[in-house]
């Protein structure tokens, strides 16, 4: 499909009301807990006290003797009940239940659920399950995990490496010979997530009249529906996902499959509705919603003018006990491996090792946040190595604007970008002159002040092609979203979407673009979710894509619905299609503008006069459109290069810290930010995105960690240990757009939910490490936790 | 997150509360702001057979100045005071500054609307505010129960971790602070990584100065250093007898460690604790002495 250039527009862009905010502020939005049906019973789950232990027996007896208790299953009851639940790459001798089968995996797996008539009465039952366990030593450190030969977290597996591929882009080794130097550096990634105040829930209740399964779930993941009925053996079509529920938080967790497995199986078996909502400690825990936990070695080589020419990356990531879809956090990334520059060629070796933690989800950026951390570390140590400024070094390796579409060696093509013209006004924005003098006078008065710096590409519209690179089995080039539009016989316009939302303000999205293409108040437009046997396809709110593939299937869907009222007003006023022009609803002849039809006489002629419609159009007034998307649809050449997703924000991100040399602890005392991601749909929409991306990347920066001791204890099962910034941590941001539209999408927009998150955590080491810069040290690993910050402060200032 | 089953008693009197206690066989536990304990509930870590719930008992809560007790009088907290109310009293701020600094760090604005100055000194975690700032004040605490009510200086009150010589018989009645001349400062530091978590290590201090400017008085607690706040004498009868400024204090910090024996947890090592401990005595002491008039 091919889109029209970015016409007036009277919405698109436009400061509107984002629709969503009223229900969420005054308490009518509908969660997975508000939905309640008679009869419902409720779940709870015995999580494993150890990390790697053998079940060697598990007696319910006194928990199913309670009073009001239906029932208690274990693993083994339900391994011979439903199949294992589907992984990424075909890992055969992995098999992942929803409950531990045999051994556990990590501290918190779930071994037992119970259902009961209400939640008090079945955690009261999981306190008299008896589990007989032989603590085994546990996996722990990744490292240690890719050299085991003998400890393997899934013994049947023989390994615990998941996944171990080499790639290479263009001369790497003859880039590195005749460049004037190059470094080495370590950087790490710490075991955090996004965690959202909902935790997963999931209703489920079957039906025997119709034998179909209706969930309700707060979910957020393509192929939901059909990992379900892979997993309890169902065909595909007697499952309802209901996705009008809104999903409290998500940005890639929410993928809940065990979870909805058991509410589903269970449902089933006791023929009522069976509700599990996870409390917070299963959930951090036991909700296999951990994020990439990653060590990076780099080799950057460069000319001493701080031109980068080649890059060698070794990427060891640890998904925990369950891969589910971990290592294609490693393959998502090459989309945009080497980051906003012209770099000639790359190595990249990835690494994916199971341990005996918590299993890896899909975290904002399915991968990039820590690929680009690592990137503009390496940028920075380039510079630091040659004496040159941070800034200048960027400068002279950024693509340039005039350079689009800009081909990178592992084969994505950036659709469109002014990286400069971006970075400026970011400096701008924070004042740089005056923010280097800020800084010189606090470091003149004794305290360690810092500037940090980070430009970061955000890849957007999403592809599933990255898997093919890691399993060339896996031929799937399909990416698409649909949407339907209903025009009623009162005219009303209705858009109807194939996803749950978590926030992300889509309804209003959706709503913007079928008013701007159809000339009507978006505010009178009703958007509603289908549900899984009604909607038309969706690859679900994943990379960053919503606006990009849905905006782009909503014009399509409003270009056939005008395409219907051209050809019915054609036919009735005698004219041809080309002579009519369409305006807001009214189609009237372009030499005669008298002659007109109504869109209600448009209407009613669709719905009411068969005798009154063209020869062969079948009644009605409704448009469906599947968008694929764009660039999509192809697999690697013989170099193994593929373009992956196909638009591409950017931003720059400026923050100010200062660190207290004696406690370690680090102020974030300003951020500018300047962001592109082309058209914005809806600029507060967008703004949110950003602040709240940036927000999470500081937390990613420093204070959010996954802790596990060595023996693999979970230490952060609670707010009180898992460490999430609250409103006093992060600073006011301000920020600038900038708009480079994407030739590609239909008013030129490009992804915007992940941006700040994808660069917060960069620019932020870059400031912390510029405010230790004096003190000759640095630091490589998130976060940054103020103990260990004090302890380099010390120990320099100590020599 | 559903608690075990309990009884719920919501007491009227403080007598009702004692009765309730005396019978509880020490099953049974006080719900104060419940800051705490809901969690501990919540998370089945506590199982008591009974919650007695003392928020509508109205002579728990208040703040006042006794002047017929021995000395300058004293200044009587009520344990169900809230923190925010305490934040607020003008007779804290006056005549006991440093508790008013402590209490600021205390959680946030509505966790302070429900959690009480007896609920932080009860619980006893090592490295809370109030029981700090209390103990560097030379305070004593009240416990009553059905036998009657005995007082107990804060030093001898702690004994670790979330223990306390509270018999399981006896409520936490109230917080007794002597009352000091007004020319003493006061100085409170901590770090925690985000504000309003628990502090990794506090520092409270209080320093009085004669009219030719040397200190005579001298009070220097830490917390979050070891299994219960400390105060940390061998520097406070350094600084006792001393012209201060910047350079003197700095001088007597090297014995603070000696004093503290902290543990290690995912937030801090036992080494960043004792320097950081030290960090933050300085601070609190300056601040103290900036505050105190000659």
């Amino acid at each position: 499909m091919k889109f029209e250039p970015a016409r007036n527009l009277h919405y698109v862009a436009q400061k509107r009301r984002v629709r969503e905010d009223l229900r969420f502020v005054t308490g009518g939005a509908k969660f997975v807990q508000d939905i309640a049906l008679p009869g419902t019973q409720h779940a709870a789950v015995l999580p494993s006290p150890y990390p790697r232990a053998r079940i060697l027996s598990i007696d319910a007896a006194a928990a199913e003797a309670l009073d009001g208790v239906q029932l208690v299953l274990t693993g083994a009851q339900l391994a011979t009940d439903c199949n294992p639940i589907r992984l990424g790459l075909k890992l055969p001798e992995i098999r992942w239940y929803p409950l531990a089968v045999d051994m556990t995996r990590y501290v918190g797996e779930w071994v037992a659920i119970v259902v009961a008539d209400d939640a008090y009465i079945a955690e009261d039952a999981l306190d008299l399950i008896e589990v007989d366990y032989e603590p085994l030593e546990a996996v722990v450190d990744p490292e240690e995990a890719f050299a085991e030969t003998e400890r393997f977290v899934h013994p049947d597996h023989g390994s615990n490496v998941l996944y171990h591929g080499n790639f290479l882009w263009g001369p790497v080794e003859d880039d590195f010979a005749a460049a004037d130097g190059s470094l080495g550096l370590r950087t790490r990634w710490g075991r955090s997530a996004t965690v959202p105040i909902e935790t997963f829930g999931v209703l489920a209740s079957w039906n025997r009249g119709t034998e179909i399964l209706d969930v309700w779930a707060s979910i957020q993941m393509p192929n939901f529906v059909e990992l379900l009925a892979a997993t309890l053996g169902y065909p595909l079509n007697s499952i309802r996902l209901h996705q009008d529920v809104d999903v409290g938080g998500s940005y890639g967790v929410k993928r809940g499959i065990k979870q909805s497995v058991l509410a589903g199986y269970l449902s089933r078996r006791l023929g009522n509705p069976v509700r599990l909502i996870e409390d917070r400690l299963w959930n951090m825990a036991g909700g296999d919603a951990h994020g990439p936990d990653r060590i990076f070695d780099t080799e950057v080589a460069f000319n001493n003018d701080g031109v980068i020419r080649s890059i060698k990356i070794r990427a060891l990531d640890d998904a925990g006990a369950y891969p589910g879809r971990a290592p294609f956090q490693l393959a998502k990334p090459i989309s945009a491996l080497v980051g906003p520059y012209r770099i000639n060629s790359v190595k990249y070796e990835a690494i994916s090792v199971c341990t005996n933690k918590t299993g890896q989800v899909p975290v904002r950026g399915f991968g990039q946040a820590p690929t680009n951390y690592m990137i503009e570390m390496a940028v920075d140590a380039v510079a630091r190595h040659l004496g040159l400024d941070r800034l200048e070094v960027r400068r002279r390796n950024l693509i340039q604007s005039h350079e689009f579409p800009y081909q990178i060696p592992p084969g994505s093509e950036y659709d469109s970008g002014d990286y400069q013209t971006v970075l400026q006004k970011g400096l701008d924005l924070a004042g740089y002159d005056q923010l280097l003098a800020r800084r010189d006078k606090a470091r003149a008065a004794g305290r360690l002040a810092g500037i940090g710096i980070a430009t970061n590409l955000e890849p957007g519209g999403g592809n599933n092609i990255f898997e093919y690179l890691m399993d060339p089995g896996a031929e799937i080039t399909t990416f698409m979203e649909g949407c339907e539009v209903r025009v009623d016989p009162q005219g009303n316009i209705t858009g109807i979407m194939g996803t749950t939302t978590s926030g992300q303000g889509h309804e209003t999205m959706f709503a913007t673009i079928l008013g701007e293409e159809l000339g009507v108040d978006p505010d009178d437009i009703r958007i509603v979710h289908g549900d899984s046997l009604s909607a038309l396809p969706t690859r679900s709110p994943i990379a960053s894509r919503m606006a990009i593939m849905l905006g782009s299937a909503a014009a399509g869907a409003a270009g056939k619905i005008k395409d219907r009222a051209l050809a019915i007003a054609a036919h009735n006023l005698d004219r041809e299609v080309e002579d009519l022009e369409y305006s807001s609803g009214t189609i009237s002849d372009r030499n005669d503008p008298s002659r007109k039809m109504t869109w209600e006489e448009i209407c009613f002629i669709a719905y009411r006069a068969y005798h009154k419609l063209p020869d062969g159009m079948e009644p009605g007034f409704q448009a469906q459109f599947i968008y694929q998307v764009p660039g999509g649809g192809k697999l690697p050449d013989d170099d193994g290069r593929v373009g992956i997703y196909p638009c591409f924000s950017f931003q720059a991100h400026i923050p100010y810290v200062e660190i207290d040399p004696g406690t370690g602890r680090v102020s974030v005392l300003d951020y500018a930010i300047a962001h592109d991601c082309g058209t914005v749909i809806n600029p507060d929409i967008v703004r949110g995105m950003v602040i709240g991306g940036l927000a999470h990347g500081i937390g990613a920066a420093l204070y959010e960690k996954f802790c596990y001791d060595d023996e693999g204890q979970f230490l952060s099962a609670t707010f009180a240990d898992y460490l999430m910034p609250s409103v006093h941590e992060i600073p006011d941001v301000r920020d600038v757009e900038h708009c480079t539209p994407s030739p590609l999408t239909s008013h030129g927009q490009k992804g915007s939910g992940e941006g700040g998150y994808l660069g917060a955590p960069a620019a932020i080491a870059s400031a912390v490490n510029d405010a230790l810069a004096p003190l000759g040290v640095t630091i490589h690993e998130l976060p940054m936790r103020m103990h260990d910050l004090e302890a380099l402060i010390n120990e320099a200032n100590s020599k | 997150m559903k608690p075990a089953k309990f009884e719920y008693l919501r007491a009227e009197s403080i007598d009702q509360v004692v009765q309730a206690l005396d019978q509880g066989d020490g099953e049974t536990i006080v719900l104060a702001g419940g800051q705490t304990l809901m969690p501990m509930l919540a998370m089945r870590l506590a199982r008591p057979a009974m919650v007695v719930d003392i928020n509508h008992v109205a002579e728990l809560s208040g703040v006042e100045i006794l002047n017929e007790v021995e000395g300058d009088g004293e200044l009587v907290i009520m344990a169900c005071t809230r923190q925010a109310e305490a934040l607020a009293s003008p007779l804290i701020q006056e005549h006991a500054p440093l508790l008013s600094k402590a209490i600021a760090f205390v959680g946030h604005r509505q966790t302070r609307n429900r959690g009480t100055v007896g609920g932080s000194l009860a619980h006893a975690d090592p490295a809370s505010e109030i029981p700090l700032a209390a103990l560097a004040l030379d305070a004593w605490v009240s416990l009553r129960s059905v036998a009657g009510t005995r007082r107990l200086p804060l030093a001898d009150y702690f004994h670790g971790p979330m223990m306390t010589a509270r018999a399981e018989n006896e409520i936490l009645l109230s917080l007794h602070i002597p009352r000091a001349p007004g020319t003493r400062g006061a100085g409170f530091h901590e770090v925690s990584e985000r504000r309003g978590d628990f502090a990794v290590v506090a520092a409270a201090a209080v320093i009085g100065v004669d009219e030719r400017g040397v200190c005579d008085h001298a009070a220097l607690a830490i917390g979050g250093a070891d299994g219960r706040p400390r105060r940390i004498g061998a520097v406070e009868d350094k600084l006792r007898g001393q012209r201060l400024d910047s350079v003197a204090i700095a001088g007597q910090l090297s014995e603070i460690g000696a004093a503290l024996a902290p543990g290690a947890d995912q937030h801090a090592g036992a080494a960043y604790r004792l320097r950081v401990a030290r960090v933050l005595a300085e601070r609190a002491l300056l601040e103290a002495l900036a505050e105190a008039g000659p």
